[in-house]
């Protein structure tokens, strides 16, 4: 179901079909050509040749090394991990310590070895092995990657881990029935796990990515299987540009994986990221806080009361942060700011809390 | 459940108090080596509940993805977790999803197991329930054969009592 107001766009997702319209959608739309523009233009870079497709028939374990020392001639990084997490998703699991040593020293089919040679050569191009084998995990949710959606991140993971212990311990004032929003959300996978892993918890978000079916479609994809449809709204808007008073409110918690990296850093991502993923998922201006201080100025009216802020933060945040909450944003509580297990990027907590007259 | 046991640790002389759930008879001599940990929220798994707890502060974990920046400048996907329980020196390596928080997850449920082992030794939930098994198989194994043996007995009674009445006719 789409719906318009103004220039505004919503989607709700009633029934099962929406996902072949999705497809459709995706594929004749201009933004749907755009994206495979895209794709065409990372996938045709100059890349390296691959090794020589054998002539006899070869075992997992064989491929396995030839394409770990070709990744290793050629630069790849991760040389090792890449070859296992293609050639163990060929053979259907999703780590290579997951398949057993026969299947290992078993001849691969022709096709098998066909499809090892077309996806290691995708990794050629230093394309990121979620994008290869078009999934990647995500605590307990598998979803579909597709470029250039920013894939999640691991540390993500932690952010949703607290989100969801706040959430049980502390369910807020009388809500029984938590709304989130998720500003920017990519593939999905902050709310998808939100609304997997609580049963009584709605999700609406918001994201500007360009290619909306994309996006749609790959949460679609993953929810609709899973009857979450009544509880998931999405908002096509960019919040920093657009302001929408009274178009969100009471909601409990605020989540977000802003773009959060300094604009001098973007010159020193490696290959995988900077030709293959979305830089305005990345890019958070001169100082990274460019889509943090919007998101932070306009939470106190979608907030409510005593509603809570979630973000994933670059290391050099926090103080900055909290500094420039005090002095812009009275309505804001700072809370707490943890580190993530690795030490390397930050999750920060604000609380919203209203004025007393 | 069973409520909680106290017991204290005599071997170093510590105050810790350690707390083993449904461990009835367990002769503090039997204990191995060195301090137990203290307890905290576990990962509980269903199935094995009398699993040891563990504590954080005890735990060495060690996530295999390099140096360098984090977070969205860096996408590394080997979520490789090991973990070392530095009292016992144990180690454990999980790699078995592709998601780092399953993985520690999951390799906190083996930690727990493998504690288990080597402090309870034989009267571990493992072992315990090893031996159950084998023990059920066994008996299982001698009830099919008490079963034919009766059979045979009878089908020999049926053959012995069929002669006689051959003679006859």
């Amino acid at each position: 179901m789409k719906f318009s107001q103004s220039s505004l766009t919503w989607y709700t997702f009633p029934n099962l079909s929406l996902q072949h319209l999705l497809q459709r959608e995706y594929t004749n739309t201009c933004k749907g050509r755009y994206l495979k523009k895209e794709i065409w233009r990372c996938l045709t870079r100059p890349t390296c040749s691959a090794p020589a497709f054998p002539a006899g028939r070869i075992t997992a374990l064989q491929a396995l090394d030839v394409w770990k020392r070709h990744f290793v001639e050629n630069g790849v990084t991760e040389p090792e991990q890449s070859s296992q997490y293609i050639i163990a998703h060929l053979l259907g699991a999703k780590t290579i310590e997951s398949v057993e040593q026969q299947r290992l020293a078993e001849f691969l089919s022709k096709e098998e070895t066909q499809q090892v040679w077309r996806l290691c050569s995708k990794r050629l191009s230093r394309m990121p092995v979620q994008f290869v084998i078009e999934e990647w995990d995500f605590r307990d949710l598998t979803l579909k990657m597709r470029p250039p959606v920013f894939i999640p991140r691991p540390e993500t993971e932690e952010l949703v881990e607290l989100v969801l212990t706040d959430l049980q311990n502390h369910p807020g004032s009388t809500e029984t029935t938590p709304t989130c929003l998720e500003v920017g959300c990519g593939s999905g996978a902050i709310s998808l796990s939100l609304l997997k892993s609580l049963p009584q918890v709605k999700v609406t978000l918001s994201m500007i990515f360009k290619n909306i079916f994309l996006v749609l479609l790959l949460c679609c994809c993953f929810f609709c299987r899973l009857g979450l449809q009544d509880r998931l709204k999405v908002y096509h808007m960019d919040v920093i540009k657009e302001q929408m008073p009274g178009l969100f409110s009471s909601i409990s918690v605020l989540v977000s994986n802003p773009p959060y990296l300094f604009s001098e850093d973007m010159a020193t991502l490696e290959p995988e990221i900077s030709r293959f993923e979305d830089r305005a998922a990345l890019d958070g201006g001169e100082d990274g806080l460019n889509v943090i201080r919007q998101i932070l100025t306009l939470a106190p009216d979608f907030l409510s009361n005593r509603g809570r802020i979630y973000l994933e933060v670059d290391p050099r945040h926090p103080a900055l942060i909290r500094r420039w909450v005090e002095d812009n944003v009275e309505e804001l509580r700072f809370v707490e700011t943890r580190q993530d297990v690795s030490g390397k990027s930050v999750l920060q907590r604000d609380q919203h809390t209203f004025q007393e007259f | 459940m069973s409520s909680l046991l106290p017991f204290t640790s005599s071997l170093l002389g510590a105050s810790r108090r350690l707390m083993w759930k449904n461990t009835p008879g367990l002769s503090p001599l039997l204990r191995l080596t060195p301090p137990a940990p203290s307890w905290v929220a576990a990962f509980g798994k269903k199935d094995l509940p009398d699993l040891p707890v563990l504590l954080e502060e005890e735990l060495e974990e060690q996530f295999v993805r390099g140096s360098g920046p984090g977070g969205q400048a860096t996408n590394k996907t080997s979520n490789c977790v090991v973990l070392k329980h530095i009292p016992t020196g144990i180690v454990v390596k999980c790699h078995q999803t592709r998601s780092v928080d399953i993985n520690r997850k999951r390799a906190r449920d083996i930690m727990r197991e493998k504690l288990d082992v080597a402090y309870k030794g034989e009267l571990s939930e493992l072992v315990v329930k090893k031996k159950e098994s084998v023990l059920r198989k066994q008996e299982k194994r001698k009830r099919v054969n008490e079963n034919l043996e009766r059979k045979r007995l009878f089908n020999e009674a049926l053959a012995v009592d069929n002669k006689p009445g051959d003679d006859n006719a």
